[in-house]
């Protein structure tokens, strides 16, 4: 069931309860805390493609290592002063004061030293390894394409119909995106504009099996989808709406970012957004001479984080916050030291940014090392596999079982916890006396159990479906007031469990499912 | 089978094939012209580039040239705002006159190779419009000579050592960039890695001494309001005068200090590697051929082509000519093969209707602006490669020239085909709309629909079309009456040839069915 949550766009029957909560209504609460509950099927991600290679040496500054970083970038590298610190070891950009506001807020999260073993610091094979997920070079197909694939074999043929009205995946601009790239087609869209309408003559055609006649087919299929997927986005895009003041119309990137909120606020199904912003390749000027401040790294990572804090506020307006998860991506990072034209040559690892109220938010993996003396051309070391945090999210956001998702990979897959529950809307939920709520939910290994106790005696334990316990979490004389408690889950196999509090006489039950 | 020549019929068919593959759009004539002369001597007079002369002052911020004049040799304005919007008058030129040569072009290789070539290099505009044109010129005027040389000069060129960083690589500061796509995409390509930072034909350690061989160059004169062009200039202590190693795929070979001619010896170690050539080889395969590099490609035609290649010291010219007289390149499988760049989509429609700009300058220059972003929307900006590999669609497997088909792009090219034929493109008081008259008195029996009709489809599609389309075509151009009756009113147009009433019908007419053919799938292929 769950692997087709993702592709097909179908609500999740709700489970049936082998017993009855008794005071509380689970269900309003549900529906007012758990915009994800039905499952991974409303779920969305965003991914931004930062094309040149980043440097994330002057975006995500380790503070601790600024004197060995002035011994080999003193012409590019912002003063320390000038940083704004979100932790006591890392500063960003000084002009990226929207996303230390959403790091402050606790909805941004930077995994650290992202890269892949053996680095090819070629864009283009680089870029290839990124979009395919893969390190094989006879591997054409995307990450996500794959993914479509393995449900939809004989995809374009039939594609839309009912079961599936609205596009895969959305590649804002006028480019497929290769992470999409299938066997037989692209599963993503491109839209420039979802408020334009498009109705396009539909030429008849025969595919006489050549090269030429299968180049017919797959353009009389874009021109077919062109017009349904057409007519979808734009009934959601005129169902939908922005709520947010911050968007600056002359930022590109956030007004694509502004209509992705828009379609996603229209009720469109589609799962995956890609957008993408060029320009990060700076072998020069990359800082200005008289201020290092200045210079074009910053007028870009001023349009990253600039839209990214408008889009966050819009979806936080529009109430779509917990539905959508962000992520940023960018072939390599830059050699620590600069080159001679106030620039940097192509590197290894880098930063990568994740956004939104449901993922692992603050600094994920500790600050790159920075020697005093480093060999020439020298990049940051990898730590984290970036097809790692691919599967992650594939499993812990759109909740694709962990055998499928290491079907997906080359490489033996280890998950990270960085996307999956929701920060927002739930530590903040004031409780009623006797309220109870379990985030993130579902989970793949632990969740929290905030409760609003009455003084006296408390027992929590975890309870399969037959009603048996299978973990007594909690038995002790509590003060009144809201506490939080962790459970963890690990050991337990997947499915639906019962969380009971008993308190002051009362019994209170709420579900929470453990995922693969 | 191998590259042997192609000993077949030489018909209109194959005519239609090559012109389509070596000019932007042929006309009738154009086809009716090289099926009539042997298949050798048509593909030798495809293969004699013509020159083209240089883009004209028309905008108001030219400031130094008069309106009509070339600026390409001319200095810039001193006062800096002067100067910079003296720049973008010089670059709306540039631009409107990449598209004017292309709608100009004579029946050579010359636009298609340049086409090439700029995708092969992808040098983005960088900061000076003269330094631009040079840099086209050269690319343009030896785009079928040698390309060991043309390499040389491409190294040199201030618009290149400004794109890739060039200036500024000296010996204390190495700046890898030109060195790394030198070999990577310029020369030897890159192979799989096959351990770290060796990519097969090439290591981090070449990319690293090749940074120190190129050291040394700064580029002078750009915008200058006293020099009359921009220039590269060697300076000896910015060279790195050190003994460079090469790795084992050069075979460890060491390049001595040899100053501002360092570069040179040191293109000349790349060319000695026969991976050049095949490489080379495969660009221009998949460029003029097909994208995909089959079994058979790889082991029969492709060595052949290197082979030839390297016979000729690197020379394009004999290459060609032996790809353009081969039996592979004519064969059926290869029809269409390939799906139209932007620029196949909107000057087949110009040239092979026979409308070019003729207004005056302004007006012309105006249109041809407006065309070089229309083919921008449509995901080609000719002053700017999409990126130093070039346009995806040349490279990007498994989808190719399928890229620049997607659910964005079509509606452009949908639009630009409503504009010529229906509704006329408004710009600056002109409207841009195909006269069909001429083109239509031009092909071989016009008073027949179905004539008309097969001419029509010879030149827009790429294999012959069905009974089914035929007839959809001409109920269009007859707007579903028996063929006779087109017959009657194009014999009543020669009649009253300046009376509206009898020439309007017959224009709308093949404005349709232009307009049915350019949203056809099948016209998105040559």
């Amino acid at each position: 069931m769950k692997r087709r949550d993702f592709v097909k766009n179908v609500a999740l029957a709700s489970a049936s309860l082998p017993f009855v909560s008794n005071g509380f209504g689970m269900q309003a609460i549900g529906d007012k805390l758990f915009n994800f509950s039905t499952g991974a099927e409303d779920r969305v991600l965003v991914m931004i493609r930062l094309n040149g290679g980043n440097d994330g040496l002057n975006t995500v500054v380790p503070i601790d290592q600024f004197a060995n970083l002035m011994i080999h970038r003193s012409e590019i590298i912002v003063p320390q002063n000038q940083l704004l610190p979100v932790t006591p070891t890392v500063g960003f950009h000084p002009v990226m004061q929207g996303m230390k506001n959403l790091f402050d807020q606790g909805k941004l999260g930077v995994v650290q030293n992202v890269g892949y073993p053996d680095q090819n610091r070629s864009h283009f094979r680089s870029m290839d390894i990124w979009t395919t997920g893969s390190t094989d070079i006879d591997e054409t197909r995307g990450w996500l394409g794959r993914y479509f694939d393995s449900y939809n074999p004989n995809y374009p043929d039939g594609y839309p119909n009912a079961s599936y009205p609205d596009p895969f995946a959305i590649s804002m601009g006028s480019e497929v995106t290769a992470t999409c790239q299938g066997i037989a087609a692209n599963f993503s869209h491109a839209v420039s504009n979802p408020n334009n309408s498009v109705n396009l003559f539909e030429g008849s055609f025969v595919n006489d099996g050549s090269y030429y006649g299968n180049h017919v087919e797959f353009v009389a299929t874009i021109i077919e989808q062109t017009n349904s997927f057409g007519q979808v986005i734009h009934a959601a895009a005129q169902a939908g709406s922005n709520l947010s003041t911050m968007y600056d119309p002359s930022n590109d990137l956030a007004t694509q970012l502004k209509y992705v909120a828009q379609m996603i606020s229209g009720g469109l199904k589609t799962k995956v957004y890609v957008l993408s912003l060029g320009g990060f390749d700076t072998h020069d000027n990359q800082a200005d001479a008289l201020d290092l401040n200045a210079g074009l790294h910053r007028g870009l990572l001023q349009k990253v984080s600039d839209a990214i804090a408008a889009f966050q506020n819009d979806l936080q307006l529009l109430g779509l916050e917990n539905r959508v998860v962000g992520m940023t991506f960018s072939e390599f990072g830059r050699q620590i030291a600069s080159n001679a034209s106030l620039g940097t040559d192509h590197g290894d690892a880098a930063p990568l940014f994740l956004f939104g109220t449901c993922i692992q938010t603050g600094i994920i993996g500790p600050n790159p090392v920075i020697p005093s003396a480093i060999p020439d051309q020298a990049g940051v070391p990898m730590q984290i596999d970036f097809r790692d945090v691919y599967a992650s999210i594939l499993r812990d956001w759109f909740q694709v079982p962990s055998n499928e998702v290491q079907q997906l990979f080359g490489h033996t897959v280890q998950y990270y916890s960085l996307a999956g529950w929701c920060n927002v809307g739930i530590e903040e939920q004031t409780l009623e006396q006797g309220g109870i709520l379990v985030y993130p939910n579902p989970t793949p290994s632990a969740c929290k159990i905030k409760v609003h106790l009455a003084e006296g005696r408390t027992s929590i334990s975890l309870r399969d479906i037959h009603g048996a316990t299978v973990k007594e979490i909690f038995d002790l004389s509590m003060g009144a007031g809201i506490h939080t408690i962790d459970c963890d889950l690990d050991g337990l196999s997947s499915g639906t469990y019962f969380v009971v509090v008993r308190n002051h006489g009362k019994t209170t039950v709420e579900k929470v499912v453990k995922t693969r | 089978m191998s590259l042997i020549p192609y000993l077949g019929p030489w018909t209109r068919a194959q005519a239609a094939h090559l012109l389509r593959r070596t000019l932007f759009g042929p006309t009738h004539q154009q086809i009716s012209y090289f099926s009539g002369i042997s298949m050798n001597d048509a593909v030798n007079q495809l293969l004699a580039v013509t020159p083209v002369s240089p883009p004209l002052a028309y905008d108001a911020g030219e400031t130094v040239v008069a309106q009509g004049q070339p600026w390409v040799s001319a200095l810039y304005p001193a006062n800096p705002v002067s100067n910079q919007l003296c720049e973008m008058a010089r670059v709306k030129s540039l631009s409107a006159w990449l598209m004017r040569n292309m709608n100009y072009e004579t029946a050579n290789i010359g636009q298609k190779m340049f086409f090439f070539w700029h995708n092969h290099f992808g040098v983005s505009f960088s900061s000076d419009a003269r330094a631009a044109y040079t840099y086209f010129e050269l690319i343009r005027s030896n785009g079928l000579g040698n390309i060991k040389q043309l390499v040389k000069d491409v190294t040199l060129d201030p618009n290149m050592l400004i794109f890739l960083n060039g200036n500024t690589n000296s010996e204390a500061h190495p700046n890898e960039n030109y060195s790394r796509e030198l070999l990577e995409l310029f020369t030897i390509g890159k192979g799989e890695q096959i351990a770290p930072g060796d990519y097969s034909n090439y290591t981090e350690l070449d990319v690293a001494s090749g940074a120190k061989i190129l050291s040394g160059y700064i580029v002078q004169g750009i915008r200058s309001s006293t020099v009359s062009a921009a220039s590269a200039t060697y300076f000896n202590a910015l060279h790195d005068s050190s003994t460079k190693t090469l790795s084992y795929h050069f075979n460890n070979a060491t390049v001595p200090n040899a100053g501002a001619q360092e570069y040179s010896n040191y293109i000349d170690i790349i060319f000695q590697q026969p991976q050049v050539a095949y490489y080379l080889c495969k660009k221009l395969y998949r460029f003029f051929v097909n994208y995909d590099i089959t079994n058979d490609v790889e082991v029969n035609i492709l060595p052949e082509m290197a082979q030839t290649m390297i016979a000729n010291n690197y020379d394009v010219l004999p290459v060609l000519q032996e790809l353009f007289t081969s039996q592979h390149f004519y064969d059926n499988a290869y029809l269409g093969s390939i799906v139209r760049s932007p620029l196949e989509t909107v000057f087949s429609m110009l040239n092979s209707t026979e409308t070019q700009l003729n207004v005056n300058l302004t007006t012309d220059y105006n249109v041809y602006f407006n065309m070089f972003f229309a083919c921008g929307n449509m995901g080609l900006d000719y002053l700017n490669p999409a990126s130093v590999a070039g346009w995806e669609a040349f490279y990007l497997s498994p989808a190719f020239s399928r890229l620049w088909v997607n659910s964005t792009t079509i509606k452009f090219r949908f639009d630009i085909s409503s504009g010529l034929n229906v509704y006329g493109i408004p710009i600056n008081g002109y409207t841009l709309k195909i006269d069909p008259i001429p083109f239509l008195n031009n092909l071989s029996i016009p008073s027949s629909a179905d004539a008309v009709i097969d001419d029509i489809c010879e030149l827009f599609i790429a294999k012959p079309v069905d009974a089914a389309m035929h007839n959809s075509l001409v109920n269009v151009l007859t707007n579903n009456l028996p063929t006779f009756e087109w017959t009657l009113q194009y014999n009543d147009y020669l009649a009253n040839p300046n009376t509206p009433a009898f020439v309007d019908p017959v224009r709308q007419r093949v404005n349709l069915v232009l307009d049915r053919i350019f949203k056809m799938p099948q016209y998105q292929m040559f």
